[in-house]
This record gives structure tokens, C-alpha cells and sequence, in this order.
């Protein structure tokens, strides 16, 4: 008996609640994967260009809103590029906090996207709402962390949406003892919440869905990299951030305005799961042996361990924050002087999604002549369509249109992309060819 | 616990500013914070507006809204009209009537909760808020403040 292929047209016009607009293309033809397009078709935004003349004083709250969530990624990233140009020694009170600020935008984008974005998909829920029908104490738990890291990025940065607190040279403004002493007790008081997290989402059923890929990620000799370190690829490779155009390049795909990114001419993974298959030996020892008794064994090729990942960085970014918080003081200036200089400044940092890297040529007056931005979402693009690919084949290309269709938006929902920031739920129409 | 909360929801782009301006409003007419009241301007609180909700057995909510009708329209938001208004859940897209939506499955819900909505128009960041709205804005704080009178 001959079996027949069956043939697919599946197109998802609009990916959907998305401040960014992106589509997916899938085509089967007897049984074989013949187009496959993530394409991503919101108007360029320009953000370079408009950061082209402006000060170097104006930089950081104008890239902060580049993204509703990760805003702080863009600040730092901007700060510490041009502050390696113009020859700014930070004082180690401002080193100390910028990691701190950026703690809790870890916590709050994991948080989010674990309990309000991806979960639902394990659970065979819609939406958080669903969710909340049947794990409400969970989703609470979650919306209690996410609010801690929202209350970490407003310590610092005056609100959380959009912060205004980094200038180049530290933070314009140094939080009260007081403030310092409310807000470690809530991080203490969450830790064994991050605990039970962790447990909650390894238990989590997830595909097994093995894939070779490179993993990307900043690494740092002593700690696990967030804001400080070098770029840094399960390969061997690690250098400098002014060495990215050397490995990494950039190119259009017709089907795309946000530019794809190649390592080496293949694409790459960059996000929580690249970061801890690179740096879970630096995780603390706590953290450590909660990641042991999940039972994930690292390096992982499983893109749906990003889940516990999300979660692990939770617990470190809690611990982190913590550490360096109890040794708070208030210092005599939470900022230092700044001379401006010309040259080209290069930086990068981890975002919640992944390496972000930054690249300004200012000029004498510290006015930006050009600049360039690469983020994680842009870097991840071809490693989705890579995954989906590759995914949807162990899946089963048999499956009905509805399996397809879910099995889709879980692979692209867990790379937690940000289409001109952004992550969606897939609206989709299905052609049967 | 507060017997009140009353929360002006906005940003600093020109009409969604209404929230906001509803609670200066509110302050000049005399009502402020005290032992049973609670009044403050949020910033997109997502789905941190959720935990405030805990606090209080009466909350009161404005917010710009943008749909078919005139920049200054005024519209009360009663729990079964939800679901007709509420778009779905996105990274950034998660607003007052997701996080409302949420909150009751996770039985949050104050025992009163008061909705209202003011029609904007233009939202540019940095803009000052139209004439319209700063009206309804005044308006909507009169009848805040004749509903706390009882």
C-alpha cells in the first residue's frame, strides 16, 4: 500500500498581539517542509537614525524606548559602550547597582514571559487567564515575582516602564538606605517563591526536541555574565565586543525588515538558554544544586529547557541582587565626571532575550555621527526558522493543521522575541493544498 | 487596607495623559490621600495593577481609551462588557482589561471596582493632552467625587 503525502499550505497572516507585526509561512508538499518563512514585515523604526546628532546625554533614555520590557538592556548596553570611549571609570558603587538594575529586569521579563506567555502553551491554555483557571497560586507566585523586578528597575531608574535613572558616568540618583532596607527584605522573602518556581517548570511536560546548535552568549571569568564579560560561543570563541563584525554578520532576507544575523555563516542561538549551556558553572552554589535536581542535564539542545532556564535565572538574578544589595551604601555621588571624545564606541550586555550589542561613532562634541544596534530577537531570527524546521520534523508533519499550528507558536513563543520588541500568539488561516 | 482606591492610569503621551489628569483633577477638587483613600497615577502598570487590587474593597480605575468615538467621550465599563474589549494577552499589549480579566480568575477582584474611560485621540510622547480630554478628565473627577460623597 503506497501511503499518501499529504500536502499544507499554512500561512499566519498577522502574528498576533504584537506591538511588533510578523507573519509565518509554512508550506508541506508530500510530506516534505517547501517553504518555511518567519516574516516579519512592521516598518523599520529607524531608532539609529534618529540617534544620529544627538548628545551623548540624551542616549540612554532615548534607546530605553526602544523596548517596553527590556529597557534597561538598552540603557546599560548604551552607558558602557560610551563610557569605554570616552575613558570612564566607574565608580565600583555604580558597577555594583547597574548590575543590580539590570537584575531586576531579568526578573521581571522571565516572570512575564513564563507565567504569561509560555506556560499556557504546556497546559493547553490560551492564555494566562485559562491558566489561572486551573495553577492560580503558580500564576500569582508569578505576578508577585514579576512585580519585585518591576520595583527593582523603579529603585533605580525612578518607574519601570521606560526608567530615566542611568546617565553615562553611573545613575543620576542614589536610592535611600531606607528604600534599599523595604526592598531586600521582599528579595529575601521571594527566594524559596523562585525555589518552588523552578521546581514548578521543570515539572512542566515539555516536547523532547533535540537540535544541534551554537550557543551565544557573554561570559565572565568569575561570575555569570549579565552586564560585564566578553561574547563567548559553545565553539570556543571569545573576544572582545569590538570584535563581533568580525564573527558575526548581519543581511537582509526579502521576507524580513528586521535584519537576520549569521555566526560564521550559520545561525545561532542568544538568550537564557544559550547563557546558562555557557555559564551554569558560575551559577551560585545554591542555585546550582536546585538546577541538579531538575534533572536538565547541561549543555542542553532541547530549545524548550529555555523555560527552566528563564526560571534558574530568576533564582540568580534574586541571589545577585541580594549580594550586592546588603553591602549598600549611599554614596557621596552616584555618578562621575565625563569628557566627551571621538572615536567608536562598541558595548554590549545579556538582555532577558539574549546578547545585545551596541556600536556609536560620536565626534568631539560626544554628538553621535552613527550608530548601530543589533538585538537578541534579530539574532535569534534564523535559529527560529532553523527550529521550526527541525521541530515541526520530529514533531510529525502528519499532524493535523490545529497540532501544526500550536506546535508553531510554542517553538516561536519560547525564544520570547520581541518583534520590534515584541512576542505574539500566531492568528493563522489554513490552505490545504 | 484602603475602603478606596482610585487609580489614574496614563503615560506621558499627549492623551493618554487622561488617567493622570483625572487624578489632578480630583486633587484639586479636594480629594487626596488619607486614612481611607488611596489615590495615585500609574504608568502601564500591566499586569502589576493585579496586586494593587488586594488592597482595597472599593478601587476606582481611568483610562484613556481609543475606539470609534470622539477624543473626550466618557464610558463606564461594566464586568460582562470585558471580554468585547479585551484584545488578548502580548508582551506589551497586556492592559487594564487583561489584568482586570486575570485578576478575577484569580478572585482579586475588589467587591466594587468602578471603570471608567476617556476617548483620546493623538498620543505622541512628550505632547501635552488635548483640551477634549483634559475636560472629560474634570468631569470624570466630579463624578468620582459626588460617587465618594455616597
Amino acid at each position: 500500500m503506497t501511503e499518501q503525502k499529504r500536502s499544507v499550505a499554512i500561512h499566519v497572516p498577522v502574528l498576533a498581539r504584537v506591538e511588533g507585526e510578523g507573519a509565518l509561512d509554512l508550506r508541506i508538499d508530500d510530506g516534505a517542509i517547501t517553504q518555511l518563512r518567519l516574516r516579519i514585515f512592521e516598518p523599520p523604526r529607524f531608532f539609529e537614525k534618529f540617534l544620529e546628532g544627538r548628545h551623548y546625554t540624551e542616549i540612554p533614555d532615548m534607546v530605553a524606548r526602544i523596548c517596553g520590557i527590556c529597557p534597561v538592556a538598552y540603557q546599560v548596553t548604551a552607558a558602557q559602550a560610551l563610557e569605554k570611549l570616552f575613558g570612564v571609570e566607574l565608580s565600583p558603587w555604580a558597577h555594583d547597582m547597574r548590575r543590580v538594575f539590570y537584575c531586576g529586569e531579568w526578573i521581571q521579563s522571565h516572570s512575564l514571559h513564563i507565567h504569561l506567555l509560555a506556560a499556557p502553551d504546556f497546559f493547553g491554555c490560551s492564555s494566562a487567564i485559562e491558566l489561572a483557571k486551573i495553577a492560580p497560586q503558580e500564576v500569582r507566585r508569578g505576578l508577585r515575582i514579576q512585580a519585585l523586578g518591576n520595583e527593582l528597575m523603579d529603585l533605580f531608574g525612578a518607574r519601570s516602564v521606560h526608567p530615566v535613572g542611568v546617565r553615562i558616568g553611573g545613575f543620576h540618583g542614589a536610592p535611600s538606605l531606607d528604600r534599599v532596607r523595604e526592598i531586600r527584605e521582599k528579595l529575601r522573602a521571594a527566594l524559596p517563591e523562585a525555589e518552588a518556581l523552578i521546581r514548578w517548570v521543570a515539572g512542566i511536560a515539555v516536547p523532547q526536541d533535540e537540535q544541534a546548535f551554537v550557543s551565544v552568549a557573554m561570559q565572565h571569568p568569575t561570575g555569570y555574565a549579565i552586564e560585564t564579560g566578553g561574547i563567548a560561543a559553545s565553539d570556543g570563541l571569545l573576544i572582545g565586543a569590538e570584535a563581533f563584525d568580525t564573527h558575526f554578520a548581519e543581511h537582509h532576507e526579502p521576507h524580513s525588515t528586521a535584519l537576520f544575523s549569521h555566526y560564521h555563516g550559520q545561525p545561532y542561538l542568544v538568550g537564557p538558554l544559550a547563557r546558562l549551556n555557557l555559564n551554569h558553572a558560575r551559577l551560585p552554589e545554591r542555585v546550582k544544586t536546585l538546577l541538579a535536581e531538575t534533572g536538565v542535564v547541561l549543555p542542553s539542545r532541547n530549545l524548550f529547557h529555555s523555560l527552566v532556564a528563564r526560571a534558574v535565572e530568576i533564582l540568580l538574578a534574586l541571589h545577585e541582587a541580594l549580594r550586592l544589595l546588603d553591602a549598600y551604601h549611599v554614596p557621596d555621588s552616584p555618578w562621575v565626571p565625563v569628557t566627551p571624545r571621538a572615536g567608536v564606541a562598541t558595548g554590549c550586555t545579556e538582555a532577558p532575550r539574549g546578547l545585545l550589542w551596541h556600536r556609536y561613532e560620536m565626534d568631539a562634541e560626544g554628538r553621535v555621527l552613527n550608530a548601530r544596534i543589533v538585538p537578541p530577537t534579530s539574532q535569534n531570527q534564523a535559529r527560529i526558522e532553523e527550529d521550526l524546521r527541525l521541530s515541526l520534523q520530529n514533531f510529525g508533519l502528519d499532524q493535523p493543521d490545529d497540532a501544526l499550528r500550536l506546535h508553531c507558536e510554542k517553538v516561536i513563543r519560547n525564544y520570547d522575541p520581541c518583534i520590534s520588541c515584541a512576542t505574539h500568539f500566531l492568528r493563522m488561516n489554513v490552505d490545504r493544498g | 487596607m484602603n475602603s478606596v482606591c482610585i487609580f489614574g492610569i496614563g503615560s506621558p503621551s499627549g492623551d493618554d495623559q487622561a488617567g493622570w489628569l483625572t487624578i489632578d483633577a480630583l486633587r484639586a477638587v479636594g480629594v487626596q490621600c488619607d486614612a481611607g483613600i488611596l489615590i495615585e497615577k500609574l504608568d502601564r502598570p500591566g499586569a502589576g495593577l493585579i496586586p494593587l487590587l488586594d488592597n482595597a474593597a472599593w478601587v476606582i480605575l481611568v483610562d484613556a481609551m481609543q475606539g470609534s468615538g470622539p477624543a473626550g467621550g466618557i464610558q463606564r465599563f461594566d464586568q460582562k462588557d470585558w471580554p468585547r474589549y479585551t484584545k488578548g494577552l502580548s508582551t506589551h499589549g497586556f492592559g487594564v482589561l487583561d489584568a482586570l480579566s486575570l485578576a478575577r480568575e484569580l478572585r482579586s477582584l475588589p467587591s466594587r471596582l468602578d471603570l471608567y474611560g476617556i476617548g483620546i485621540g493623538s498620543v505622541l510622547p512628550g505632547d501635552e493632552a488635548g483640551l477634549e480630554v483634559h475636560a472629560a478628565a474634570q468631569r470624570v473627577a466630579a463624578m468620582i467625587a459626588s460617587s465618594l460623597k455616597g
